[in-house]
């Protein structure tokens, strides 16, 4: 492990990023906001704080999934990752680095959120940390399949269809915007594929919106650790 | 010293990049040459573990590639061919990234790429954005983190293509002045002169002349190259220009003849191996 570089790498690509490519930054935003928008107009705002609880959970989803295209550019377009496989530093701490700076561009969404939750009253400062915590395991998870993703592909240019696609089914179709109870537990089950899912219904149960499910912490940290050992096997550190 | 045993490298049914080479380097620079596919690139990522062998290994300072990976990356540094700058970030940035993924400090990092980037005239860019940067600079950025490294050996993919004449001596000179072991591979025959007292030509996967760059000419006997344009006698024939070794007792023969005559070097080792003849 090489925290300083994983630190290092994650403030330089993910805050930097938001500072000289700010339109990136909104266009992340973009889609949460306006699905909170339309929930609330549409349930005549009976649901908005589901709508907010849900919406950093949708940017971390998207900003890991659209990590693939970071990636898949990095390995196969600009050979980044070459450069970095003949140093002292393992493929895991390359993963956790790019990891992490997806999560550091999520957070003015985030910090977004947190003051729409606080005014609608939907964050409590005491839940903060499970939430935190909910947020940096669904980080792991999406990144460790966004690495499996850039792994598998050949050509560049396929990334951006499949992330495209993906960010909507995993951000949309999970309760992220809606109360998880609206379904039948075994579809949540089933849903739980995305590990947005269980996030989700973490996230629900956590803000008092919904009971909270113990079981979907379990799904989650098994996700994790399947995704974290996928990752490191499709990255294709050394080819 | 770099000893490569029986290294194959078949990337699917058909492309075999290398065909089971055994070499050993033993000089300070080693040039590898050899036309566009020859396999110079697969041998520079499987040697700096990269990428793996089909099929043999090779040992870097007694350090066995394959089996003491983790070791042979703590004394190596290798720039790709490939590899571009991330356009968001600076120059000084992805030195730093790079170098503490080497073990160095944030703030040693630092210190190293500013000096290097200085040594190469990068110093006023060290803070653009990459994206900024010409193609030139931008090879240099990656050259000046060879430098910064200071590995014990470096592997340089093509250090200096798309370099202007100025840059080029620049970093020759940053070479020279490195302790290193240094593998590099190029298109330029006078900078394999220039650097390295050691060429491997690799063809079609196959090293086909290795040796001192003095051995390698004094082969030719002290002949002199004399070529034409659709010329009449030749040795090789490469588009329509006509290549003929001679003795130097034939050279004014030939200059009445229309030939421009040429003192031997790099590149006839290159083209008398046979290497452009199937073009
Ligand atoms: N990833 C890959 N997949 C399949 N074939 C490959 C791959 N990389 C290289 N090759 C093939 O292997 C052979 C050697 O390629 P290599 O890149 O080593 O050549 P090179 O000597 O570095 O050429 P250049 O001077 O153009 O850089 C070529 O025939 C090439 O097509
Ligand atoms: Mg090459």
């Amino acid at each position: 492990m090489n925290p300083k570089f994983i630190l290092y790498f994650a403030w330089y690509y993910g805050f930097y990023i938001i500072l000289r490519g700010p339109s990136y930054l909104v266009a992340s935003l973009s889609l949460p906001l306006t699905l909170l928008f339309m929930v609330t107009i549409f349930t005549h705002g009976t649901l908005i704080a589901y709508a907010i609880a849900g919406g950093p959970i949708a940017i971390v989803a998207a900003n890991s999934i659209n990590g693939a295209a970071d990636a898949a550019f990095f390995r196969i377009q600009i050979r980044i990752q070459d450069l970095f496989v003949a140093t002292r530093i393992t493929s895991q701490d390359y993963m956790f680095a790019l990891s992490l700076s997806y999560l550091v561009f999520s957070l003015p969404g985030i910090a977004l959120y947190a003051v729409l939750g606080a005014y609608f009253k939907v964050f409590m400062l005491s839940s903060a940390l499970q939430i935190i915590a909910v947020l940096v395991l669904l980080t792991l998870t999406i990144s460790n399949l966004s690495f499996i993703i850039a792994g598998l592909l050949k050509h560049i240019r396929n990334v951006w269809g499949i992330t495209a696609i993906l960010s909507i089914i995993m951000t949309v179709l999970p309760p992220t915007f809606y109360p998880y109870t609206f379904l039948p537990q075994g579809v949540i089950y089933i849903l739980s594929i995305s590990p947005v899912t269980p996030a989700a219904v973490l996230i629900q149960g956590i803000v008092g919106l919904e009971p909270f499910q113990v079981s979907m912490i379990f799904i989650l940290l098994i996700e994790t650790v399947i995704l974290t050992f996928l990752g490191r096997k499709f990255i294709r550190w050394r080819e | 010293m770099i000893e490569i045993q029986e290294v194959t490298k078949r990337y699917d049914r058909h492309t075999y990049a290398l065909k089971g080479i055994t070499a050993s380097l033993r000089e300070r620079v080693t040039t590898v040459i050899g036309r566009n596919g020859a396999g110079k690139t697969t041998l520079i990522r499987i040697l700096s573990t990269q990428l793996f062998p089909t099929k043999g290994t090779a040992t870097i300072e007694g350090l066995d590639i394959l089996k003491e990976t983790k070791k042979v990356r703590e004394i190596i540094s290798s720039i790709p061919q490939e590899s571009q700058l991330i356009g968001i970030l600076s120059p000084l940035e992805q030195m730093q990234l790079y170098l503490m993924a080497r073990g160095f400090t944030a703030s040693q990092a630092k210190e190293e790429s500013k000096h290097a980037l200085d040594e190469l005239e990068l110093y006023d860019y060290r803070n653009a954005p990459s994206d900024t940067l010409s193609g030139g600079m931008k090879r240099k950025v990656f050259v000046a983190m060879a430098l910064a490294a200071k590995a014990p050996v470096i592997f340089l993919d093509e250090p200096t293509t798309g370099l202007d004449p100025l840059s080029r001596i620049e970093v020759w000179s940053a070479i020279k002045r490195l302790s290193s072991k240094i593998i590099l591979t190029t298109h330029y025959m006078e900078e394999a002169q220039e650097l390295s007292n050691e060429v491997v030509v690799i063809d079609q996967g196959n090293i086909i002349t290795h040796g001192a760059i003095g051995n390698l000419l004094s082969s030719f006997g002290g002949k002199m190259r004399a070529e034409k344009m659709d010329g009449e006698e030749y040795d090789i024939k490469i588009a329509n220009v006509a290549i003929k070794y001679i003795e130097k007792e034939r050279v004014d023969e030939f200059i009445a003849k229309g030939y421009d005559i040429k003192r031997i070097n790099l590149d006839d080792i290159f083209l008398s191996k046979g290497v452009m003849l199937e073009s």
